[in-house]
């Protein structure tokens, strides 16, 4: 996906004056936080759960070289191909290799936030493949010729009426305003592509390196599809997401719906293993997993390995103010909210992206929802401090940081400037508040009013208080 | 006045109190507040005269260098005993866990930093849970919401301790607002880099204090209050912004800096407006 | 290989470790345990996931779930040709509609009916409202993936109380698909609106079985 991640600001300016993004926003977000507090609340065990799945994740990072090659080799003895891309254009590659080699010319995709990282629709294209979405909201998208801006509802500010007319104009289908007629055409126009794609592709949401499995938890049903019917199935998967042991699994089955939707469980979750077996009716008779490092390995060696732990549940993005007010589109890639903030730099580089880790208030609530308890706040500081560290701060920053710890290391100097402002701030508002800053504190008042500085500040009082004179 | 078992009955409690740069230069009023209520419960309250400011906002921005400048002089500003009494729970915050990451590759100051970050406290906090105060013996009176201030909530896990305050002053009707523990959008440097969206946030906070009816809303944290009393005191809303020290200490008025600031309907109940500059 | 190699030299030298660490006793999982008569607590799960529970024997249910598949539009049934309850029940509901039984084959053709799909669940999950369908022993999944009404039968012994003993009897050598279906297919992704119905099937119903009908199979 284009990478546009450091005009957050101007995104995110335009997003809050954009209608009814706002609306489908704040209904989507709202919806989906009171889900998943009620979900978490009905499970007595759910806070036993997080710090259990917290665990296993964080053993599983400090030796995913184990993991991963045990899962690798599970993988390949069940007749499963493995592929490793360091990076996009490898992953690119390999992916139009494959399906050159395997004689595709349909492919039906369910979602892959990861393939979304190394730009695969366009790379199976290249290889004249036709690659149709099949998760709905992405399937409205495509039509519309835009690209996926939200991780958890991609199609949230389309209208049915916009629907309706993309499945005229596209589908052939007759107008209508309703919805379960809407996702009627869908489902028929998407089951007739998936009885006849050559391939299924999928994104994994667990791998387990005990049995070399790929788990993919979904509602719609399409991911299903997808690794049952075509011939070929290949799931496109981050190095790490795996898991220990199948019995590891239903920790997170339990965490992930509960905290992306509110759910205890999602309508679909498949556990796959290798390919179609003697005496299978059905099922691929070939199976790739593309496995991404693409930055994740560079993660792993540094202080922000625990931000590997993300299941992608999007609990973060639902419950951040800011994210609630701007949406994903402004984030300018792939992922949005809390973990975009503390991802996308990570993975495209912080001197790409530095707006990000600003767009926080640090208010904690991601910290309290994520399902494996990775400290989202702390990782947002940390990621400012590099960004100093880098050069990326500009000399106006820095200097008013200079000059701002310059008056606090003097007590006698930041009482003398607090006297002269207090005079001169009484003097002017005449007891009012200030309502214009200068600059850079002017966006401050561009609807809020600022108090003028005391006429006496407190240290001054105390000092008159207890009697000592100067 | 009930005492906890930890102190000793008969002798005062000794109590450095950490006034905040905010607090000193725009709302000198929190400061004495603070003074007050810690005074009525026996404390004896010293204020070194050598703090400036905890480096919150330089470790917020990522300017860590200058955050260990600050730092360093707090941490020199204050005794090696008693305990260390704030009206911000940010402040607290920042000691107690913003301070052992500056100072991680730092062992003298980082154990200097730890044993500091044991006796910082919150106005309410320290009250509640050092003092066992239930009553703060307030005469305040009007109808009051209370906004959870992230760092306060989450950062130092005090819930219960301003709500039992102020439940405990005869004279307040207090109402719980919608999504009290919200973000109200200031996050400090946030405020002035992302406006807009800050200013949303707080238009949020705004709707659902005024949707309680109350006519304060307190929090123990000055930062939010001068946020959410900015757009209030902007618009003109019949609500006023006052820090729950002020409260706790008794009397009638807004901020001292917004007070000469009147709504169109006066929602003060009879008493003096605090102006800035006298008590 | 190049490139595998290369991953596990950067993997390496991040983790320095090797092997795994057995560490302390993990909280929370199955060690809590599960409350009630799991066929109850299914019955109920089953529900909450937007599921329809009919209660066995057989003969008692076939008006019910006539009337069911009636309402969906369903005219043809299908199920899996070595599955002989799910054979005994669409053929003995044939009248009910009345259907015509056809097959997974001819829906996977691209047969425009509407259908239900029968099969006899592997096992059932009562902490979650699941139907456990594996391909171990070549068994298909057509039923539950490309029917627009899956209706699956379920022996009450087949109910387990958690997802851990579900997977138990797979872990060891898993079969190329294990799959939870709980409930009908679902989605939100038009204005937030739930809608059954996606990709899979719009209905999903349970036909539980008591235990005496079962020993009779």
């Amino acid at each position: 996906m284009e990478l546009n991640a450091n005009a957050f600001g101007r995104n995110a300016r335009k997003a809050l004056l954009d209608k009814t993004l706002q609306e489908a926003l704040g209904r989507t977000t709202g919806r989906f936080v009171a889900h998943r507090d009620a979900a978490a609340a009905a499970y007595p065990e759910f806070e036993a759960t997080r710090e259990r799945a917290s665990r296993i994740k964080r053993d599983t990072l400090d030796h995913l070289d184990t993991y991963l090659a045990r899962f690798i080799g599970e993988a390949e003895k069940r007749g499963t191909i493995v592929h490793v891309a360091r990076d996009a254009a490898q992953a690119r590659e390999i992916a139009a290799r494959i399906a050159r080699d395997e004689g595709v010319t349909l492919a039906v995709k369910s979602k892959s936030m990861a393939s979304e990282e190394v730009s695969f629709n366009e790379a199976l294209q290249g290889a004249g493949v036709t690659i149709i979405e099949s998760d709905l909201g992405e399937f409205i998208i495509q039509l519309a010729g835009e690209a996926p801006s939200h991780i958890i509802a991609p199609a949230v500010h389309k209208t049915r009426e916009e629907i309706s007319r993309l499945f005229e104009r596209h589908l052939g289908e007759p107008r209508t305003d309703s919805i379960p007629e809407l996702v009627g055409m869908a489902r028929k126009h998407l089951r007739a592509k998936f009885l006849s794609a050559g391939m299924g592709v999928s994104g994994g949401n667990f791998l387990v390196a005990d049995t070399g499995s790929v788990v993919l938890v979904t509602n719609e049903g399409n991911g299903r599809m997808g690794t049952v019917l075509p011939r070929v199935h290949l799931a496109v998967v981050g190095i790490e997401k795996v898991i220990p042991r199948m019995a590891d699994l239903p920790t997170f089955l339990r965490l992930l719906p509960r905290s992306a939707s509110g759910q205890a469980i999602s309508s679909y979750v498949s556990i796959v293993t290798g390919t179609r077996r003697a005496g299978d009716p059905e099922g691929p008779e070939r199976m790739h997993i593309l496995l991404l490092d693409c930055g994740r390995s560079a993660i792993l060696e540094g202080k922000y390995r625990e931000i590997l732990k993300c299941i992608r549940c999007a609990a973060c993005l639902n419950v951040c103010p800011v994210y609630q007010s701007v949406g994903g589109h402004a984030y300018g890639w792939v992922y949005s909210g809390p973990i975009g903030a503390v991802l996308t730099p990570l993975l495209v580089g912080l001197p790409e992206a530095a707006a990000l880790p600003d767009a926080s208030t640090l208010c904690g609530a991601c910290a309290d929802v994520c399902p494996v308890k990775i400290p989202l706040p702390d990782f947002l500081l940390e990621l400012r401090s590099d960004a100093r560290e880098q050069g990326l701060k500009t000399p106006g920053e820095i200097a008013a940081m200079k000059g701002y710890a310059g008056v606090m290391k003097r007590a006698g100097l930041l009482e003398a400037i607090e006297r002269i402002a207090g005079v001169l701030g009484q003097f002017f508002t005449k007891g009012k508040g200030i309502t214009g800053l200068p600059y850079p504190f002017s966006g401050w008042t561009e609807r809020r009013d600022f108090p003028a500085p005391a006429a006496q500040p407190f240290r001054k009082r105390w000092k008159i208080r207890r009697g000592v004179t100067r | 006045m009930t005492y906890t078992t930890r102190m000793d009955p008969k002798g005062p409690i000794p109590v450095s109190l950490f006034f905040t740069c905010l607090a000193d230069a725009f709302s000198p009023g929190v400061c004495s507040a603070t003074v007050e209520v810690l005074e009525r419960f026996g404390a004896t309250v010293r204020v070194p005269l050598s703090q400036t400011c905890c480096g919150q906002p330089a470790f917020n921005s990522g300017n860590r260098k200058e955050a260990r400048a600050m730092s360093r002089k707090f941490l020199l500003s204050f005794p090696d005993d008693g305990y260390i009494v704030t009206p911000s729970g940010s402040c607290a915050a920042m000691v107690k866990h913003g301070y052992p990451v500056l100072f991680r590759d730092e062992p003298r100051t980082l154990a200097r930093a730890r044993a500091v970050g044991e006796r910082i406290y919150e106005l309410s906090q320290f009250l509640v849970d050092v003092l066992g105060v239930t009553d703060p013996k307030s005469d305040f009176s009007g109808k009051v919401t209370y906004h959870d201030s992230c760092h306060l909530r989450r950062g130092l896990g005090v819930v219960e301790a301003p709500r039992k305050l102020l439940r405990a002053i005869p004279g307040v009707e207090f109402v719980e607002m919608e999504e009290s523990d919200r973000c109200c959008g200031f996050g400090g440097v946030f405020s002035v880099k992302y406006p807009q969206i800050s200013c949303k946030m707080t238009e949020r906070k705004v709707e659902r204090i005024l949707a309680t009816g109350a006519s304060y809303v307190t929090a123990g944290d000055l930062g939010c209050l001068l946020n959410i009393g900015g757009l209030i005191s902007r618009i003109g809303y019949p609500v006023k912004a006052i820090h729950l020290a002020e409260i706790l200490a008794g009397g009638t008025g807004g901020l001292s800096s917004f007070a000469a600031d009147a709504a169109s309907e006066d929602t003060r109940p009879p008493g003096t407006v605090r102006r800035a500059g006298g008590r | 290989m190049n490139e595998r190699e290369s991953l596990f030299r950067r993997l390496s030298a991040a983790c320095g470790g090797h092997g795994a660490v057995a560490g302390e006793p993990l909280p929370g999982g199955a060690s809590i345990a599960p409350e009630g008569d799991p066929v109850a607590r299914f019955a109920k799960t089953f529900t909450a996931a937007g599921g329809f529970l009919l209660r066995g024997p057989v003969e008692a249910a076939l008006a019910d779930l006539g009337e069911m598949l009636r309402a969906e539009g369903v005219t043809g049934l299908f199920f899996p040709e070595d599955d002989a309850a799910a054979r005994e029940i669409a053929e003995a509901l044939v009248p009910f509609g009345p259907f015509n039984l056809t097959t997974g084959a001819e829906v996977r053709g691209g047969s425009a009916a509407v259908t239900a799909g029968f099969r006899t669940a592997e096992a059932a999950i009562a902490e979650t409202g699941t139907i456990v369908e594996t391909s171990a022993g070549g068994k298909t999944l057509l039923p539950g993936l490309i029917a627009d009404v899956h209706v699956s039968i379920v022996p009450a012994a087949s109910v387990v109380a958690r997802m851990e003993e579900a997977l138990a009897a797979f872990t060891a050598d898993p079969p190329r698909n294990i799959s939870f279906l709980s409930g009908p297919s679902k989605t939100a992704d038009i204005e937030q609106t739930l809608t059954v119905g996606a990709h899979g099937p719009k209905k999903a119903i349970a036909l539980l079985l008591p235990p005496e009908r079962a020993e009779q199979e």
